[in-house]
């Protein structure tokens, strides 16, 4: 009898946990960290590993003074206002000229049924004004990205989440890869940055999940050039052995859109720098 | 003394020839055996990837295992085949493990 209620119980927290709403899993999240680091506001936690520790800060902040992307910004903002062939522009594929949209990517289309980040539907342009696909990850891409989302900075993320159908399948798939430990190493995005957040590998200090979409893309000294948060999420899958995805697959979408739903309500700083 | 001596000729030559015996069966035994196991750590892997566990690591192997084989270097392409086999079979046992284990990884 004892056993069976036991059972039973298990069986509900196990449902509460994998059935929790998205709005259940943004209050656990944010929580988990403020709860943690309590003497960081919320909204600073858009500085990544630059909220935790002082000194990379301290560095960080004196290269600001002349921003190693301050040139591949201006090459993103001239990509941006550049005509295509036929004349049109990014601009006319994008609500508001394309100006102050970055902090509702990704989103979830209803019409078509899939998520949409904002290097996707940069890509979806070219291809309805008839010019080829850019590569993902790098390059005039990320440049583009960088400079829609500096016309994004200081607004709030605000990304809704369907509470049924493919949209939410798509926010489970997200939330599943980022709890999953995957790769020769065994590791999840979790046991990195949530359960270690803060703490060090090897000389590094492990930025924490919360606010990792807010400044992307970045331009990392180690790419020299911008990146996208699929390319750094590629690089993270390296690093623990495991297979990276390719760039703009099902699954790198569903896992940007939970990660940036986990961040809703902090500010857009990006692009920003990085080691 | 000659007796001697030509009777450890006899039984050296009948050693060699022993010997060089054993070493054309392995090397038949072994090319079996690197064919199969390519053929396995292959499969393997293809599975670990429908999975959606793939470690970046076996393919490297796989691939190696399967030029080797092709260059008749039997003994590396098994000893890669083999690697490959273990590794995918680690990343198949992951796989299974994380469909409930991801759970215990959400914040508390």
């Amino acid at each position: 009898m004892q056993r069976s209620i036991l059972i039973t119980a298990m069986a509900l927290l196990f449902s509460c946990i994998v059935n929790a709403t998205p709005e259940q899993d943004k209050k656990l999240f944010q929580k988990f960290y403020t709860d943690r680091f309590s003497d960081i506001p919320i909204s600073e936690f858009s500085n990544g590993v630059y909220a935790l520790d002082q000194d990379a800060r301290d560095q960080w902040e004196a290269t600001l003074d002349f921003p190693p992307y301050e040139y591949a910004l201006e090459e993103g903002e001239e990509l941006f206002d550049t005509p295509f062939r036929n004349g049109k522009n990014y601009a006319s594929c994008f609500e508001n000229g394309g100006i102050n949209i970055r902090q509702n990517y990704p989103t979830f289309n209803r019409q078509r049924n899939t998520l949409i980040t904002l290097e996707l539907a940069i890509n979806e342009c070219r291809a309805e004004n008839g010019e080829n696909f850019l590569a993902y990850g790098k390059g005039e891409i990320a440049k583009i990205s960088a400079y829609m989302a500096s016309t994004s900075e200081g607004s709030i993320i605000n990304i809704v989440t369907p509470t049924k159908g493919n949209g939410l399948a798509d926010y489970k798939k997200g939330k599943q890869y980022f709890y999953t430990k995957r790769g020769q190493l065994n590791f999840s995005c979790a046991n990195c940055h949530l359960q270690n957040a803060g703490r060090k590998v090897r000389s590094e200090t492990l930025s924490t999940a919360l606010g990792h979409p807010t400044h992307f893309p970045v331009y990392r000294m180690k790419w020299g050039g911008f990146g996208t948060l699929q390319r750094r999420i590629a690089s993270c899958d390296a690093q623990v052995r495991a297979q990276p995805l390719l760039g703009q697959s099902e699954t790198y979408k569903a896992l940007e859109y939970f990660l940036t739903y986990m961040s809703n309500g902090l500010p857009i700083n990006g692009p920003a720098s990085r080691k | 003394m000659k007796v001697l001596f030509n009777n450890s000729r006899a039984v050296l030559i009948c050693i060699l020839l022993i010997l060089a015996s054993f070493s054309s069966i392995a090397k038949s035994v072994t090319q079996a055996q690197a064919k199969a196991a390519t053929e396995e750590a292959h499969n393997l892997w293809q599975q670990s990837i429908a999975a959606g566990h793939e470690w970046s690591t076996i393919k490297p192997l796989v691939v190696q295992s399967k030029k080797n084989l092709t260059a008749k270097l039997y003994f590396s392409a098994l000893s890669l085949a083999e690697q490959a086999i273990s590794q995918s079979k680690q990343a198949l046992i992951q796989a299974e493990h994380e469909k409930i284990n991801w759970l215990n990884n959400l914040p508390k």
